[in-house]
């Protein structure tokens, strides 16, 4: 199987940052794509002062999904919820370093897309 | 198996009487394995068979009849001479034991038994019902659970330990045998009626083939479970003959179940997101079948991703892809029968060549 994606895309696939759960997340929050059936869970430690102290992803997701979500980890560690919830979506397309092509769109920011529904559930 | 059950539960909250008569033992060839069973209901409703029927059932019957009238159990011994083995369809003569035993709700212990045994196998567990077949008091029964519980007694407490000691080993390989035991007082013949876990097919992936896996696999006897990640694909409609349909993440739901040697798992997904977690996990399980829906291009793919991860290569030929027979099929229900004959023949060591070959072979 010869991945055809970016190194960045492929390196993050096979080596996950931030792959796993946390033992007591304040926010915790999965959902999927209902028709691929790619599942992400994000799951966030946050401190007194609403920035994020900890992250950890887990899921059965595509390449894509997959990478995006690793990268998303790190993008998002030391900021604040407000403005992870405020985080454009042209920031994470732009760190997977290749362009996605529309029928993948939604794969790339399903883990975005899970991270600020579960923050917005958190805040509300 | 698991129709016996079902219909044990009915007559214990149901006033009949039967006899369940219970093939113990077989010296030669028989069609049918030790433990099979045939009900003789009051009404002359019949269920099951020790045989394969003809004469020799006949015979079972009217014995089991008389069982019902006394309501004492006996043990018979049928000698199959060889006219009765072609009838049979057998290579060669052989002798069968049957044990047959009055059974209604007025007595409830073996119903208790029975009960207790299969809330144990249900649990992915073994177990052994043993029953005293000649000595005093014949049909006494002793449960032995694979936890070294027991339950009931064959009436005598050397007895009972020296047959469970025995029984274990038999457990262990799931052969139902009549063992005979001669202690300083007292002499026996024990029936130690082994009862495994259900062969379970796990199928990760709710496709159209998964669909047809299901239907297909509860009649040949699998308990079958469907896991996938959509809900709108794993829906009861879809799935209404599975036992267990579970919806979530794949890689995760597979963690949670019992992988056994008769646990079969089959990827039909097509989708390396489920395969690759859900390989790398069952590989370090003694599941009997893996096997993976894909062409053989993209079968090496995943084992070069698993061999780059550090799988070692015996654990790679563990697994089946392209899965399935090759019986020519390319439709979804030829499909589905391919990788169901598959599984079978794997469970039990077949050898894939049609019977008409080997008997031309042997020829």
């Amino acid at each position: 199987m010869t991945l055809q994606y970016s190194a960045t895309i492929v390196e993050h696939f096979r080596h996950p940052r931030n792959y796993g759960a946390l033992p007591a997340p304040e926010v915790a929050y999965e959902d999927l794509n209902p028709l691929c059936g790619d599942r992400i869970r994000m799951e966030l430690n946050v401190s007194a002062d609403q920035t994020i102290a900890a992250v950890r992803f887990r899921g059965d997701s595509c390449i894509i999904s997959r990478a995006a979500a690793s990268i998303l980890t790190e993008l998002i560690q030391g900021h604040t919820l407000q403005e992870v919830v405020a985080l454009p979506q042209e920031v994470l397309l732009t760190a997977l370093h290749t362009p996605i092509r529309p029928a993948r769109l939604k794969c790339a920011l399903l883990p975005l897309h899970i991270l600020q529904a579960g923050i917005a559930a958190y805040l509300s | 198996m698991h129709e016996f059950f079902q219909q044990l539960e009915q007559l214990r909250h149901s006033n009949r009487r039967v006899s369940l008569a219970t093939l113990v033992n077989t010296v030669g060839t028989s069609p049918r394995k030790e433990g099979a069973k045939m009900w003789v209901g009051e009404g002359g409703d019949i269920l099951g068979a020790v045989t394969i029927g003809g004469c020799v059932d006949a015979y079972v019957i009217e014995q089991a009849e008389a069982v019902l009238v006394t309501q004492v159990p006996r043990l018979i011994e049928l000698p199959l001479g060889d006219e009765d083995a072609w009838e049979l369809g057998l290579s060669c003569a052989g002798t069968i034991e049957v044990f047959i035993e009055p059974l209604s709700a007025a007595h409830s212990q073996p119903f208790d038994l029975y009960t207790a045994l299969k809330s144990h196998i249900d649990k992915g567990n073994s177990g052994a019902l043993l029953t005293c077949l000649d000595g005093a008091p014949t049909g006494a029964k002793l449960l032995l659970l694979d936890n070294g519980h027991t339950l009931g007694s064959l009436g005598d407490p050397t007895l009972d330990q020296e047959v469970c000691k025995a029984a274990r080993s038999h457990m262990a390989q799931g052969l139902s045998r009549t063992l005979s035991f001669t202690l300083p007082h007292t002499t026996a013949r024990v029936f130690v009626e082994v009862h495994t876990p259900p062969a379970t097919l796990i199928i990760v992936g709710a496709s159209h083939v998964a669909m047809l896996l299901v239907q297909m696999a509860r009649p040949v006897g699998f308990h079958t479970i469907v896991i996938d990640s959509r809900p709108r694909f794993a829906t009861p409609e879809r799935f209404p003959a599975t036992d267990t349909l579970l919806v979530g993440m794949p890689s995760e739901i597979v963690q949670t179940l019992p992988l056994s040697p008769v646990t079969a798992v089959i990827l039909v997904a097509h989708d390396y997101k489920y395969d690759l977690p859900i390989l790398r996990h069952i590989l370090s399980s003694p599941v009997g079948y893996i096997g993976v829906l894909g062409s053989r291009r993209r079968g090496e793919g995943l084992l070069k991703f698993l061999r780059e991860d550090g799988v070692p290569e015996e654990a790679l030929r563990r697994i089946r892809v392209p899965i399935g027979l090759d019986l020519g099929g390319r439709s979804a229900p030829e499909i589905a029968l391919a990788i169901l004959a598959e599984v079978v023949s794997a469970r039990y060591g077949g050898s894939n060549l049609p019977l008409s070959q080997q008997r031309q072979d042997a020829e």
